[in-house]
């Protein structure tokens, strides 16, 4: 080892002079910035707190902020107040909710609803993400993967349309029907639970399908082969060993259907009739007709949440979960 | 499982992936349909219909619109999801479980009832319907997706990275800026796509939050209450092959960032 | 060349850290117990113990990234108790080596220089050098993830090393190579803390480590230290059980003192009476004490040695260890202790299997405090 010994020391004050130094060094080395950072950072808690203050703003200001101003509204006797005049406390527009059938029956319809379509859509993508997750070989899940992912990305209008375009008295379902002589004239889907139904399925099924898949991938094919040395048939094999081992993504699953279903306007609006009015049709009714019936949306909407919300944390209580997975 | 079984599951699979992509390809052949009538069988073919859209001024300009909505609020989104992800990331205190619970809020609540409130707040704070109010409404919604992607990703940087840049003479801020971030750079290519996919399909929030002006999913909705036109194909079609090349886009970033680490 | 390559502003053997009576509690635990220690310039320091035993939370508390609960750092000459680690000229060598995956090596090496404010020709000329030295040139523009254990540990060596800091930190950083190239790279950093004169303080819980490099070591065990010395002190006078349990493998001789004078003590053990040396104060006699001897320190003949100083035994197994060979050997009766010893292999056949005796130097026998 003959090379030159590196000059480590020596350089000092006299090399932070020349020209030519990185914008972080200068910033670094500047003394506003210094006596500023000094400031700032002096200790551990102020440092946290600076970190702190606008993320806790951002979620209780513009994440809970919404919610708690449309429970506030949906107590005034008002909104927007007139004139000169305060509004007063009331729980009308609340009780209001249950005086007619007109809004009760689309409460309990889009519950309704809800329940039918996340076990639909359970029953409909489990095999499919079995499927993926146990017979596809590995290397080529993620190419299957990603073929079911593309119509996900497509907004909900547009595939509402192209649903339309598939269940129409002219579309693609009665035309094949005609053709093959089974209907002479159009059986009329639309407009109809069946094709909201079919809609809102088609919107959904990927946030059951997900969840399934990642759960079902995980369970080491060792598993079941240790159940069927055991002597378990296929059915009990899946009964005892496959099912319960997925439970985490059908829980979840289930709960995203749930919620999502629930929240859909445009669908039923476009794919719906008038015997099949939801819950968000009724809610949107307030804000679209005339200004004054603000709290009685904000009233119904908050119902609606309070529901869906609660509704949601009892099965995912039933479940056996308790908290999101990620915090530990 | 018996081969029937495995038969039954392979069909059941394929016929699923006919129902996702069967209604989406007849939309897009309906736009070809050389008729102002929707409905089979098509007879006659035009491609009238989609060089129309790239001519009309109007769809342009929604289409404009939408999209500049969407960028406003995917960068708004990355910037605050991240501030949000790297706050609840590495730090531990008392009611962390609650500052989560209310960072992923505006991801559970039903699509209905966040546009009302998000409404009704954005009268509240005097921001008169249209495009300011329409980007922040994406914005909240949007920020637990980025905040969900960073924080997944921030759990797999080694704490001794940032010690590393300390120890070397950064402070908090130019560690942040040296370090974490390009290391958060493909998960914030990937939440960014999938931002921008959330604010230009959204619709019930840009319908309830806008003003005169709609955005291109409004706008869609508006022109099929008066009935369906191949127009509507055509625009839904374009937006559809948008959406997708960009869906595309954006996972492969996400899954090379799992490759990466 | 070695001497005047790198001058730092304190000379060599001045206390260049004092860690005064330094706490550190996580909890109900205490990591670290009223440590008091001085660290002088150019010495090469190792901290070594089990894990947990507080030697990273030391080494933790000197880089800023924790702040002790009682007691003060202060580097030459400054109470730097309070700063962060970016206010301290103390750099380390992370045991992940922390190399930023998204820069080059070169980029990497510079990136302490840059952040203090140097010029480009400067950093460029400083990093060439540092490159040089460490034999990287080669590789200046790879990237992190495009180098071997050995390479990154040299780059994280460099980066370190760039700011010209005080004092260097070294976080077991040699945990992730291994076992053949950890003996070399061993050697190779001894080698460069002489040529460069830094202060190294290295944390390890490997002994072979410890004793290879170090200038100095010190012993920790629950928070505490156990003792602190050169590695020949630490190696053949451990003072407590513990540092010569830790240490190699010995042969503990249990027996009662007999009293002496001048750190020498004598033990009666099953009736034999041994010399032992002392560090600390003597026990008193008819305490039972405990004494170290080291497996190489006992002698074995095949015949009783001319000055009549050995004790006679036999030999109640032989494990054969390729060069070496360990004996196990019955000393006086059937149940009589048993001593082990190491020998070379060649010699450990001349050994008769009933009849031997043993010996050593008194020296050699250390008493424990404990």
């Amino acid at each position: 080892m003959t090379q030159s010994e590196p000059k480590l020391a020596g350089v000092g004050a006299a090399g932070t002079a020349g020209g030519g130094r990185s914008l972080w060094g200068r910033l670094l080395t500047s003394e506003v910035y210094q006596a500023l950072s000094a400031v700032l950072f002096k200790t551990q808690r102020r440092q946290f707190w600076l970190l702190a203050s606008f993320p806790l703003f951002w979620v209780f200001f513009a994440h809970l902020g919404p919610i708690l101003r449309m429970f506030w509204i949906s107590f005034l006797d008002a909104y927007p107040p007139s004139v000169g005049q305060t509004p007063e406390l009331t729980l009308a527009n609340w009780t209001k909710f249950f005086e007619e059938a007109i809004f009760v029956m689309p409460y309990f319809r889009t519950l309704g609803f809800a329940l039918v379509l996340t076990v639909s859509t359970l029953v409909i993508t489990y095999p499919v993400a079995y499927f993926l997750a146990k017979h596809v070989r590995r290397n080529r899940q993620l190419l299957f993967l990603l073929i079911l992912l593309i119509p996900f990305w497509v907004g909900e209008i547009v595939r509402t349309y192209a649903i339309m375009i598939l269940l129409g008295n002219n579309g693609a379902v009665n035309l094949i029907l005609k053709s093959l002589g089974l209907v002479d004239r159009p059986i009329p889907f639309m407009y109809t639970s069946f094709s909201l139904s079919v809609g809102i399925i088609y919107l959904t099924s990927l946030y059951m399908l997900l969840p399934l898949y990642s759960a079902l991938e995980k369970i080491p094919n060792n598993y079941l082969e240790a159940a069927a040395d055991l002597g378990a048939g296929s059915w009990t094999r899946f009964r005892r060993v496959t099912l319960p081992l997925s439970k985490e993504g059908i829980a979840s699953g289930c709960t995203l259907v749930f919620l999502i279903s629930t929240g859909y306007y445009a669908t039923p609006v476009l794919l719906g009739g008038p015997s099949t009015t939801v819950f968000s049709e009724t809610i949107a009714g307030f804000f679209y007709v005339a200004g004054d019936q603000w709290p009685v949306g904000a009233a119904f909407a908050s119902i609606m949440l309070i529901t869906t919300l609660s509704a949601a944390a009892i099965f995912l209580k039933l479940m056996g979960r308790s908290g999101p997975g990620m915090l530990r | 499982m018996t081969r029937h079984t495995r038969i039954l599951m392979s069909v059941i699979y394929w016929a699923f992936i006919v129902y996702l992509f069967v209604p989406l390809v007849l939309m897009v052949m309906m736009g070809f349909k050389d008729s102002k009538f929707i409905g089979f069988p098509i007879r006659g073919w035009t491609l009238e219909w989609y060089t129309g859209i790239f001519q009309d001024a109007e769809v342009l300009s929604v289409f404009a619109y939408s999209m500049t909505i969407a960028i406003a609020s995917t960068a708004l989104s990355l910037a605050i999801g991240t501030w949000v992800a790297c706050f609840l990331g590495p730090n531990r205190f008392r009611g962390k479980l609650i500052v989560f619970a209310l960072t992923c809020l505006p991801a559970v609540i039903p699509g209905i009832i966040s546009a009302i409130s998000l409404r009704i707040y954005a009268r509240a704070l005097d921001i008169e319907p249209g495009m300011l109010a329409i980007i922040l409404g994406h914005t909240v919604h949007n920020v637990p997706f980025v905040a969900l992607v960073v924080m997944a990703r921030l759990a797999t940087l080694p704490p001794s990275h940032i010690e590393a840049a300390r120890d070397l003479g950064a402070d908090s801020i130019v560690a942040f800026f040296r370090v974490t971030l390009p290391y958060l750079i493909p998960a914030l290519v990937g939440a960014g796509i999938f931002c921008m996919l959330l604010s230009f399909d959204d619709f019930v929030r840009s319908f309830f939050l806008g003003s005169y002006e709609p955005t291109l999913p409004v706008l869609i909705f508006a022109m099929l209450r008066s009935g369906m036109s191949p127009e509507i194909n055509a625009i839904s079609a374009v937006v559809l092959v948008l959406t997708a090349v960009l869906g595309l886009w954006a996972e492969r970033s996400m899954r090379r960032l799992n490759r990466g680490s | 060349m070695t001497e005047a390559a790198a001058k730092t502003e304190v000379t060599a053997g001045e206390t260049i850290v004092h860690l005064e009576r330094i706490t550190k509690r996580f909890g109900a635990v205490t990591a670290i117990d009223d440590l008091d220690m001085r660290i002088r310039a150019g010495e090469f320091i190792t901290f070594l113990g089990p894990s947990g035993c507080g030697k990273s939370t030391t080494l933790r508390i000197l880089g800023g990234f924790e702040t002790p609960d009682e007691g003060r750092v202060v580097i030459d000459g400054e109470d730097v108790t309070a700063r962060p680690p970016n206010r301290r000229d103390v750099n380390m060598v992370f045991q992940d080596y922390a190399l930023f995956p998204h820069m080059s090596v070169a980029r990497n090496i510079a990136f302490g220089l840059e952040l203090k404010g140097r010029s480009k020709a400067e950093i460029v000329e400083q990093t060439d050098a540092l490159l040089d030295f460490l034999q990287l040139t080669g590789l200046k523009d790879r990237m992190p993830d495009q180098l071997s254990g050995g390479q990154r540990q040299r780059v994280a060596l460099a980066r370190a090393l760039a700011p010209d800091p005080k004092l260097l930190l070294l976080d077991e950083p040699l945990g992730a190579l291994d076992a053949k190239l950890r003996g070399q790279v061993q050697v190779e950093l001894k080698q460069i803390q002489k040529r460069t004169g830094k202060t190294f303080f290295f944390v390890t819980h490997d002994q072979e480590e410890a004793l290879t490099m170090s200038d100095r070591i010190v012993v920790m065990n629950n928070g505490r230290v156990e003792q602190d010395g050169t590695p020949e002190e630490l190696y053949f006078h451990p003072q407590s059980r513990f540092v010569a349990e830790f240490i190699g493998e010995t042969n503990l001789i249990e027996g009662i003192a007999r009293g002496g004078d001048n750190g020498s003590l004598v033990i009666d053990w099953n009736g034999v009476d041994l010399h032992g040396t002392v560090q600390g104060p003597m026990p008193d006699s008819g305490a039972s004490v405990t004494a170290a001897l080291r497996l190489e320190s006992v002698v074995c003949h095949a015949a009783k040695p001319a000055n009549g100083r050995a004790l006679a035994g036999r030999v109640v197994s032989r494990i054969f260890k390729g060069s070496r060979t360990t004996l196990d050997i019955r000393i006086g009766e059937e149940d009589g202790a048993v001593v082990r010893a190491y020998m070379d292999a060649g010699e450990a056949e001349g050994i008769a299997q009933d009849q031997l005796w043993v010996s050593w130097d008194s020296s050699r026998l250390s008493v424990l405090r404990d």
